[in-house]
């Protein structure tokens, strides 16, 4: 089955890197959010006496982020993930309604590998994504600022939260693209879920900020879990011990939510791609 | 029985009921190429899907190369290739890599792909333009595409859903020379649908015309067309309200009259010799003909034969009313 889906990923990416306008959306997104948000939703601006875009009294608020795209920066690397793994689901809508699965049905090939080769191409994707992302955070004004003994852990660190959470996106939101007949329902359904996912999460804000009755839905939001884990590294230089269980813990609870949306995707993907 | 493919009592029914494919059976023999004729709606795609394993089979039995096509699909897979009805390649890949791409979900180590990958390419004339992209390939150029990447694999048997439908005469011409090439020097079993009477009459060795689900009738086309014994002689006569009928089965010679509309269908051993009596005939009772035409036999007048329609009234009916069904399997697919 690895041999098959890796075959049916490198299909897309080379139509995906042969397509530079998609290639430059897809990697530039992060952009607009930065500049967007980082300076609309900055709290320092009402501040206008702090230095440098500081967060000043509501940094230790902010998880202790010196300034506003310091804490942003990793929420919007889980934004780019979960849009990026939602509307990429479209080439299995398209390929679907092409009659290509079909095709693909008649192969000798376990079923699941078309689910699977779905998963990798977009996981792939969003890996070329949210490293620019991270790059263009460090570029624009006030912008992001690593914490003293900020090393190479730290960012191997933050890469393998990003690859968690996209794979655990991508599980869900391949499985659904498979199994919806339609572009306009499948539209339907990204707009639906992205929405409330992308704003019960602690991607913009702190969890101070939620109303006490969609703290435990921010808490358990599979964004809020990566970025809060992401940001403990850039803070931190060298992770405190309290703060490395609470790290190991964003990183189970993702791995929770990894293996349940696999399941389901599976789950989802033989469903829709059994005869009928 | 002991064909390439074996097919007994074959049923689909979509739920809640709709029976497509109505107890269907037939066998193929090693080597032969097999047509499936009928007009759009007759069940021959359902047909064709549920042998290579994309459909289920709601009852009876069906065998493809020895293999049992609903207890073990991934076998039957290995066996054969598959010409979907659309074109469906990768129009972003290149013309090689659509087929690099086949051999791989066959298992095909690399080298032995790329040299099948050639030596196809050349046999449907695609190899000085493998390397560009299908997107800029015309529709007859991605169908001899589409055909060899079913073939990479070296399948024993080519299922073959309206290969050429939507192409214009020169381009489908094309394809049955490539079809009837990889029958003759490969010695491919085909199985094809069609619903273009030539293209079954001129590239089969056997033929079953489908309507409404189930086979009328099958078997090589020369002994189909033979069977019906006889020409047919097709007369309007002006101001055609009276019936004739039966007047016109008194006429030495006509061995069946089917009335048409305002037309009638006469069968007879040689038209030439009978036509100045049937002119005689008519005129004796006051009557003058408005239009004749003959011909040999071919399958349409089998398929009126053994349907008591035309393959171009079945394919009117059935767009019709399949243009309904559209419309509510349309609705209930975007819900």
């Amino acid at each position: 089955m690895i041999s098959e889906s890796l075959a049916l990923g490198k299909r897309s990416l080379t139509k995906w890197t042969r397509n530079p306008f998609a290639v430059i959306a897809t990697s530039l997104q992060a952009l607009f959010w930065l500049a967007l948000f980082g300076n609309s939703f900055n709290p320092a601006n009402a501040f206008s006496s702090t230095p440098g875009g500081s967060l000043g009294p509501l940094q230790q608020a902010f998880n202790g982020a010196p300034n506003y795209i310091t804490f942003l920066t990793p929420g919007v690397i889980g934004i780019v993930a979960l849009v990026g793994m939602s509307f990429m689901g479209v080439d299995l809508v398209l390929d679907r309604t092409s009659g290509y699965i079909d095709v693909l049905k008649a192969f000798p090939i376990p079923r699941t590998s078309i689910y699977f080769g779905g998963v990798i191409q977009n996981v792939a994707k969003g890996m070329v994504a949210a490293p620019i992302a991270f790059l263009l955070a460090i570029f624009v004004p006030n912008g992001l600022r690593f914490a003293q003994g900020f090393g190479f852990l730290n960012l191997l660190g933050i890469l393998a939260t990003v690859l968690l959470l996209t794979t655990v996106f991508s599980m869900f939101f391949t499985g659904m693209a498979i199994s919806i007949k339609s572009t306009d329902s499948f539209f339907a359904a990204i707009n639906f879920l992205t929405f409330p996912i992308m704003f019960t999460s602690t991607a913009f804000f702190p969890l101070s900020f939620f109303p006490d009755w969609l703290k435990p839905v921010a808490q358990a939001n599979p964004i809020s879990l990566a970025s809060d884990a992401m940001r403990l590294l850039l803070v931190n230089g060298n992770l405190p011990a309290a703060q490395v269980s609470v790290f190991i813990w964003d990183w189970v609870w993702l791995l929770v939510y990894g293996a349940f949306f696999t399941v389901l995707g599976v789950m989802m993907a033989r469903s829709a791609l059994k005869a009928r | 029985m002991s064909g390439i493919i074996e097919v007994d009592g074959l049923t689909k029914i979509f739920p809640p009921s709709a029976k497509v494919v109505d107890c269907v059976s037939f066998e193929v023999g090693e080597g032969q190429v097999f047509s499936l004729l009928g007009p759009n709606g007759a069940g021959k795609t359902t047909t064709i899907r549920m042998l290579t394993t994309l459909d289920s089979i709601t009852e009876g039995r069906a065998f493809v190369g020895g293999r049992d096509v609903n207890r073990d699909p991934g076998a039957v897979r290995q066996l054969i290739g598959v010409v979907p009805q659309e074109v469906t390649l990768d129009n972003e890949l290149k013309g090689i890599e659509n087929l690099l791409l086949a051999a791989k979900l066959h298992h095909i180590p690399n080298t032995i792909a790329r040299k099948r990958a050639a030596e196809l390419l050349k046999l449907v004339e695609l190899d000085q333009s493998q390397n560009n992209r299908v997107s800029t390939y015309s529709g007859g150029m991605k169908r001899r595409l589409q055909l060899v990447t079913a073939l990479v694999h070296e399948p024993r048997i080519l299922f073959l859903d309206e290969p050429t439908v939507g192409l214009d005469i020169q381009t489908r011409t094309r394809i049955w020379d490539y079809i009837k090439g990889l029958n003759r020097d490969r010695g491919l079993s085909i199985f094809m649908t069609t619903h273009y009477l030539e293209e079954a009459d001129q590239l089969s060795d056997v033929v079953a015309i489908m309507d409404r689900g189930s086979i009328k009738v099958s078997g090589p086309p020369s002994d189909m067309k033979e069977s019906l014994h006889g020409d047919i002689l097709t007369l309007s006569v002006e101001d055609g309200g009276e019936d004739l009928t039966e007047f016109l089965k008194s006429v030495p010679n006509v061995t069946e009259v089917i009335r048409a509309n305002d037309a009638y269908r006469l069968k007879l051993p040689r038209v030439e010799s009978a036509l100045p009596a049937i002119i005689t005939n008519v005129a004796s009772r006051g009557l003058k003909i408005k239009e004749t035409s003959f011909s040999k036999p071919t399958l349409d007048q089998v398929f009126l034969e053994v349907t008591g329609r035309s393959m171009r009234d079945a394919q009117e009916a059935n767009d019709h009313s399949n243009a309904g069904r559209f419309a509510v399997a349309h609705r209930s697919e975007t819900r």
